[in-house]
C-alpha cells in the first residue's frame, strides 16, 4: 500500500524491471552469438555502424542490451507513471531477469546451451 | 618513468574508475542501509540524503564510463589479431602484443580468456544497468526513501548485484592484465 506522503512507486518499479530486461537481452545475445554465424556477423556493429573499432560482436551485444534497457524503461515508465504497483512482484520479476542475464553470460552455462544446438555446417 | 597510451587507458579504466566505483559503492551502500526512520532525526535525514544521492549517481556514471572505456578503448587492443605469419600457437615475445592470442596459445593460460574475459566483457555491462536503476530510485524519492522500506531494500540488493558484476569484471581484469597485459 502506498505511503500517502510519498510519490507512487510505479516509475521505480519500471526502472528496476528495465535493468532486468537489459541484462536478459544482453545474456540472450551472448548465447545467440555463439549459436549462429549469421547472428555473429549481424552483431558486429563496429563494422556495420561504426560503433567502436575492432570491438567485434561485443559491440552489437552491448548496444542491443542497452537499447533494450533504455527502450523498455521508457515504455514501462509511461505505463506505470503516477501508479502505485505491487512492488514486491515487480522486483521479484526484475531479480529473475537479472539472474537469468547473469547466468547466460557465464561461459560454462552459455557453452552448455550452445552445445544443445546443432553445429552450423 | 612514463606510460604508453595503452597503459594510461588501462589505468584509467581499471584503477581510477574502479577505485571511484568502489568508493561510491561503499558510500552509497552505507547511506542506503542506514536510511531508516528509527535511526535518524529529520535533520539527520536531510543531512544524509544529498550524500546518498551523490554516491548513487556517481556509482552509476562511473559504471557507464568504466564499461565504455573497457569495451571501446581497451578491449580492441586486447583482441587485436596478430599479422599473417606470426605463429599464434607459441607464446613468443612478438605474440605478447596480442593478449587474446597469447593467452590462447597455451593450455595453462587459455582459461583466462575462455572463462575470465568471456565472462568479464559481458557481465560488466549489467553493473551500469543496475546502478542506474538505483540512482533513479534515489533521485526520484530523495528523502522520501526513508518511508519506502521495500524500495530501499530493493535498492540495496541491486546496488550489491551491480557491485558483484563489476567485481567479477574487475577481478578477472586484474588477473588477465597480470597474465597478459595490454601494453
Amino acid at each position: 500500500m502506498q505511503d500517502m506522503q510519498t510519490k507512487p512507486n510505479g516509475p521505480v518499479a519500471a526502472a528496476f524491471v528495465a535493468a532486468g530486461i537489459g541484462s536478459l537481452v544482453l545474456g540472450l545475445f551472448v548465447v545467440l552469438n555463439e549459436v549462429s554465424p549469421d547472428i555473429n556477423t549481424f552483431l558486429k556493429f563496429d563494422a556495420a555502424y561504426g560503433l567502436g573499432k575492432g570491438v567485434g560482436p561485443l559491440s552489437g551485444k552491448v548496444a542491443l542490451g542497452t537499447i533494450a534497457y533504455l527502450g523498455s524503461w521508457v515504455i514501462l515508465h509511461l505505463m506505470t507513471r503516477g501508479r502505485e504497483v505491487n512492488f514486491s512482484r515487480w522486483f521479484a520479476a526484475a531479480l529473475i531477469l537479472v539472474f537469468a542475464g547473469f547466468a547466460l553470460t557465464f561461459p560454462p552455462i552459455f557453452e552448455f546451451i550452445v552445445d544443445l544446438f546443432p553445429k552450423a555446417a | 618513468m612514463e606510460f604508453t597510451e595503452r597503459e594510461l587507458w588501462t589505468v584509467i579504466h581499471g584503477l581510477v574508475l574502479g577505485t571511484l566505483f568502489l568508493l561510491a559503492f561503499g558510500g552509497g551502500l552505507a547511506g542506503l542501509y542506514s536510511l531508516k526512520a528509527q535511526l535518524l532525526t529529520e535533520e539527520g535525514i536531510a543531512e544524509r540524503t544529498p550524500r546518498l544521492l551523490i554516491g548513487s549517481v556517481v556509482m552509476a556514471v562511473v559504471a557507464w564510463l568504466t564499461v565504455w572505456t573497457g569495451t571501446f578503448i581497451v578491449y580492441p587492443w586486447y583482441r587485436a589479431k596478430p599479422p599473417e605469419g606470426l605463429d599464434a600457437t607459441v607464446q613468443s615475445d612478438a605474440l605478447a602484443a596480442f593478449p587474446r592470442y597469447w593467452l590462447l596459445a597455451s593450455e595453462k593460460t587459455a582459461e583466462w580468456h575462455k572463462l575470465g574475459m568471456e565472462w568479464k566483457e559481458h557481465v560488466a555491462w549489467m553493473a551500469p544497468y543496475l546502478a542506474t536503476a538505483v540512482a533513479f530510485a534515489v533521485v526520484y524519492y530523495g528523502a522520501q526513501l526513508v518511508r519506502r522500506g521495500e524500495i530501499r531494500r530493493a535498492a540495496i540488493i541491486f546496488f550489491t548485484l551491480a557491485f558483484l558484476a563489476a567485481g567479477v569484471a574487475g577481478l578477472f581484469g586484474a588477473f588477465i592484465t597480470k597474465a597478459a597485459a595490454v601494453a
